[in-house]
């Protein structure tokens, strides 16, 4: 029973090891590995072990004396419990026996360059891994994910590691999850939701500062890509690529690293990002490379690609990228997009034509057409980019906005549709819609009537909207008469229509409806700020 | 915006309001109902189409109120959820004739 494997020596254990037959045991374990060096690597099967006791144990601790690279592998639960119990595991590598799942005839769910994802049942999906180090690649990733989920990251975490076939696989439980691939390729109408659902969960991801030392830099990686392939690019481009690289910024805030959307699934009501083996720390830059090499990048000769990846076609990629980076920068101007678009391209093709350099054939003409193109585009650009680096929205609040305004109560619908437009950006209730309304047409008003009277003057609006829950912050700023509409009296709400007079109201309604109201005078202006939670 | 569909008949009016009733629009229901307020023993407000009223507005139903209690009566009618809760924290719910 004893398998010579390089320097390893296999043994393998069966029924019950207790003081019966430890002795008997000890004897037989000697004698299989009485031709192999004191320094040779045991390993102890124990598939067929059922049950080992205390005397058991003690065989194996001798053992392990002699061969301190002893390991014991394909444990059953019950001798896992006891082996965790007693300290074993803490003292020795300990394996568990890996449930054997097949995936034969199941749905394959996504595929990545790692290998598939199948759904095995209704509720659980597994992740099988195409390299030989699968065990490694596989701890790596729960790790991650660990880290991710602790750090504020909706993700899945696999909770068991199966054997598939010859390799190794992860099971996920994932209810019901759909990939917003397959959510863009068969529900066009949810184009914009998927947009902004996709840039809610990147803003987030890179608003998460990493504790040192827990991920890899991702510029560094960049790096090292760019340095390999920049003599390839004409009139010496590459070592100004690798100039601009090396100037971007360093950050600790969370980077996905491979975020497009087979990676971002929704599961039950809830959207989750999954694939966490490439997270890392950088500038967001990094991250839209990536994404722009999944949309764009790697289809661009042969736009057949992103539909086979993605089940979608290149116009419907074209666009969700230009799309999610418009959201991404909170802009609409189409200027500002196409210098950040040049800036993340520049390295796209360098990763790209890297990547092609590498893996594919040297000799195939079309990978020689398309990293020609690649070159073009990417030398065309260089010419005019002197920076890669960019200014980052907030990644907590989107942009404050100013309307500067006449205080005219003929301007009041010029700022409801200011303030409107704004709503219209959140998902904003019916109810507290008007509510706002309400509010920002009482403060206006009374500005527009009194604070430069009988003069006229301007009033400043500013919207922001920040997440997380939704809040909306609208503050009123004018140089009129310095006044506190706060501390007016509340009119009595108890009087009948002969006692009630008419005044106060709008103020009173105003700080019923708005969640915070407050007043302060500062640099000869009046500044008044309304809150409402959404 | 403000639509104001009105019938007048033997000193009773029926106002049917559509829109919103604001800083804006509130002098055009003012003066709508002026026209016919002097001769009007009974007046209908129906709120269907109301959407949004702000402190103006409440200011004009407060007048007709106040001018309807000396000769007739006035009721308001299809007031949504929203405009009611205005009228509840507001003290209208007590002051106005709410079907």
């Amino acid at each position: 029973m004893k398998e010579n494997n390089y320097s390893a020596v296999t043994v393998r254990l069966s029924g019950r090891i207790d003081s019966g037959n430890a002795a008997q045991t000890e004897q037989l374990m000697l004698e299989q590995l009485k031709d192999s060096d004191n320094g040779s690597a045991v390993i102890l099967d124990a598939e067929d072990l059922a049950y080992i006791s205390s005397a058991g144990l003690r065989v194996v601790l001798r053992l392990k004396k002699s061969y301190p690279d002893l390991k014991i592998i394909n444990v059953n639960p019950e001798v896992y419990e006891i082996l965790e119990m007693t300290g074993f595991t803490e003292m020795m590598t300990v394996e568990k026996a890996y449930r054997v799942v097949s995936v034969e005839g199941c749905e394959v769910i996504g595929e990545g360059f790692n290998g598939k994802v199948y759904r095995i049942d209704k509720d659980n999906v597994v992740k099988t891994y195409k390299n030989a180090d699968a065990l490694a690649e596989i701890q790596h990733e729960r790790e991650v994910a660990r880290l991710a989920l602790i750090l504020g990251v909706p993700t899945a975490i696999s909770y068991d590691v199966v054997r598939v076939g010859d390799s190794y696989g992860s099971v996920f439980e994932l209810l019901n999850a759909r990939s917003f691939s397959k959510i863009l390729a068969s529900e066009p109408e949810r184009f914009d939701w998927c947009v902004a659902e996709y840039i809610k969960m990147l803003k987030a991801i890179h608003a998460i500062e990493v504790p040192a030392g827990k991920l890899p830099s991702i510029k560094r990686k960049t790096l090292t890509g760019i340095s390999r392939m920049k003599d390839t690019v004409p009139d010496g481009l590459g070592d100004k690529l690798l100039a601009m690289a090396e100037a971007i910024p360093e950050s600790d805030h969370m980077i996905h690293g491979d975020y497009h959307t087979k990676n971002i699934v929704l599961a039950g009501d809830e959207v989750l990002v999954i694939d966490m083996d490439t997270l890392s720390v950088g500038h967001p830059i990094f991250d839209l490379v990536r994404m722009y090499n999944a949309y764009v990048g790697y289809s661009e000769y042969d736009p057949d690609i992103v539909l086979s990846f993605q089940g979608y076609g290149a116009d419907i990629a074209r666009r969700f990228w230009h799309d999610s980076l418009a959201a991404y920068l909170h802009t609409k101007d189409e200027e500002k997009i196409k210098a950040v678009d040049e800036k993340v391209r520049c390295l796209s093709y360098g990763c790209l034509i890297d990547w092609s350099i590498r893996h594919t054939d040297p000799d195939s003409e079309k990978d020689k057409a398309t990293r020609a193109l690649w070159m073009t585009r990417l030398a065309e650009i260089l010419k005019r980019t002197d920076s890669l680096d960019f200014e980052i929205p907030d990644t907590q609040k989107s942009d404050p906005d100013e309307l500067d305004i006449e205080a005219a109560t003929e301007n009041l619908e010029k700022v409801m549709d200011f303030v409107n437009s704004h709503l219209d950006t959140v998902n904003c209730p019916a109810k507290a819609r008007m509510q706002l309304d309400l509010a920002v047409e009482e403060i206006f008003v009374n500005i527009a009537r009194y604070a430069y009277a009988p003069e006229k003057g301007n009033a400043t609006i500013k919207v922001e909207v920040l997440n997380d829950p939704v809040t909306v912050t609208i503050t009123f700023m004018d140089r009129g008469v310095p006044y506190d509409p706060l501390k007016k009296e509340n009119p009595d709400v108890t009087l009948c229509a002969e006692e009630r007079e008419i005044g106060g109201l709008g103020i009173f309604m105003t700080k019923k409806v708005m969640d915070d109201v407050y007043y302060e005078y500062r640099d000869g202006q009046n500044i008044l700020t309304l809150k409402k939670v959404l | 915006m403000l639509q104001i569909n009105k019938t007048v008949a033997n000193g009773k009016a029926v106002f049917a309001l559509e829109g919103r009733l604001d800083t804006v629009t509130a002098p055009e229901m003012e003066s709508a109902m002026q026209e016919v307020l002097p001769e009007l023993t009974s007046l209908t407000l129906d709120f269907a189409g109301l959407e949004y009223i702000s402190s103006a507005g409440l200011r004009v139903l407060l007048a007709a109120q106040k001018a309807m209690n000396v000769k007739g009566e006035m009721r308001v009618k299809n007031v949504s959820k929203a405009i009611m809760e205005i009228f509840e924290i507001t003290g209208f719910s007590d002051v106005l004739t709410i079907e």
